[in-house]
């Protein structure tokens, strides 16, 4: 296959399960090598599904720091918006506390809020609006449609076409780990849902 | 590649930071999640000379003079050696959440962890100091020479590394490394003049110091820290070349079979 992403680009990824979505977009962050080819990366990557590279060892407050170090940022840059960070998780109560004592929503918020408030200049979102309960989507669905997206390179995996439809303005469709259509996202969305007839 | 390796290690403001950082929790986490908390880092290499000086000097009746001395600056160095050999085989897996989200340079976990081991390393040279200079009674006291013992540390630093890199990296294609490094550790420390004496060591097995990296760095040790002499300096060159050559290959391995890691583990 071969894919080119512009930057600044919203671009959505559609399949149905085990088509290679998720493989794909590993690659592309740089967290698997390629058997064959080659992937030209240019800025740093964060791959965001449930639970973004946090240790359920550390706390809240460490994941934090930790998280925004892989990221790259000095930890005064960290300092800065830490209180941002759990502020917009919800988290007050609970900035010492070990995440493996977090409910799996907890978990989530803050990873979300991580990737928000620290994220890296490509963005690879995989279904991430199942994160929360419904006040945190609204919350989520709210900064996507704030100027965060702006300026940012993101690939969105998700099974929601209203997603799809609303933020991106190129899709891919895949089928058996092979991919059969990049272009116009009204396009790939009828594939997509002739696929799953 | 190395170049590449290196390039993409020196590159980027925030690296040592970041070192720093996952160090310092990697230490809390170790020492400050127990009841014993960091009591035991200090309590630890006492047990352990406790148990060697009442086995070797009063049952065996060894008689190595400050014996006590001479177990203590051997085991501290042991000890390291084994933390961050034995200790690191699972570490691309202990450590995926660190990688498995982003492209991050897997180098900076190893290195991260093995600065985790230095500071406890740290702790015990002081107690080692305080204990060899004001309680051991043949004790010939603070020596210029004493500052050999950072090469020597820097040595153990780099053999750790590169080893740590070899097992942890095959780790991910063979676990059972894990058991056959406990094997073979037992093996080192029983063939390293850490428990008998140097002289019995030398007749018995000619020039194996040469063959065993870290008896040769324990060695030197001993002479430059208690017996105010320059260390070996042709064991020196050799357990560096040693160190070296285990690092180059930790470094292939790595990018060989750790690239799979998130794939694989």
């Amino acid at each position: 296959m071969s894919l080119e992403i512009k930057k600044g680009e919203c671009i959505g990824l559609l399949g149905r399960n085990g088509c290679g979505k998720s493989t794909l977009v590993k690659l592309l962050a740089g967290v698997y090598p390629t058997d064959t080819g080659y992937v030209n990366i240019q800025g740093s990557t964060m791959l965001m599904n449930l639970g973004v590279g946090m240790s359920h060892e550390l706390t809240a407050r460490e994941n934090v720091y930790v998280s925004g170090s892989v990221l790259g940022l000095k930890i005064k840059e960290i300092d800065a918006i830490f209180d941002e960070i759990i502020s917009f998780a919800e988290l007050e109560g609970f900035v010492d506390t070990k995440i493996k004592f977090f409910s799996s929503g907890m978990v989530a918020r803050l990873g979300f809020s991580i990737a928000v408030k620290a994220g890296a200049d490509i963005m690879f979102l995989d279904e991430i609006f199942a994160v929360g309960d419904a006040k945190f989507q609204e919350k989520a669905v709210k900064v996507f449609e704030s100027s965060w997206i702006q300026g940012r390179t993101v690939v969105l995996v998700s099974h929601s076409m209203d997603v799809i439809r609303k933020y991106c303005n190129r899709a891919a469709f895949m089928k058996k780990g092979e991919l059969v259509f990049v272009g116009e996202t009204e396009q790939a969305i009828d594939l997509y849902m002739k696929d799953n007839k | 590649m190395f170049l590449q390796i290196l390039n993409n290690w020196f590159v980027g403001s925030n690296k040592l930071e970041r070192l720093w950082l996952l160090a310092k929790i990697e230490f809390k986490l170790r020492y400050y999640e127990n009841k014993l908390g960091l009591f035991w880092a200090l309590l630890k290499p006492i047990m352990d000379i406790l148990i060697y000086f009442i086995v070797f000097q009063v049952v065996l009746k060894q008689d190595i003079p400050a014996f006590a001395s001479w177990l203590f600056i051997g085991l501290i160095l042991w000890n390291f050696f084994l933390e961050s050999t034995g200790g690191t085989v699972q570490i691309l897996n202990s450590k995926k959440f660190l990688y498995e989200y982003s492209n991050m340079n897997k180098l900076e976990i190893y290195v991260s962890t093995l600065l985790s081991n230095s500071i406890g390393f740290f702790f015990n040279l002081i107690m080692f100091l305080g204990f060899y200079y004001f309680i051991e009674p043949s004790s010939i006291g603070p020596h210029l020479y004493n500052l050999w013992i950072i090469p020597l540390f820097l040595n153990v630093f780099i053999l750790s590394l590169g080893i740590s890199l070899i097992l942890s990296n095959i780790y991910i294609v063979a676990k059972d490394i894990a058991q056959v490094w406990q094997v073979f550790t037992a093996f080192l420390f029983f063939l390293s003049p850490i428990i008998y004496r140097l002289t019995t060591f030398k007749e018995s097995l000619p020039s194996f110091e040469f063959a065993n990296p870290i008896a040769g760095i324990i060695i030197n040790a001993r002479f430059v820290m208690m017996e105010g002499k320059l260390p070996n300096f042709e064991l020196f060159i050799f357990d560096f070349a040693y160190a070296f050559f285990l690092l180059l290959v930790g470094l292939i391995l790595l990018n060989k079979l750790g690239a799979k890691a998130a794939e694989k583990l």
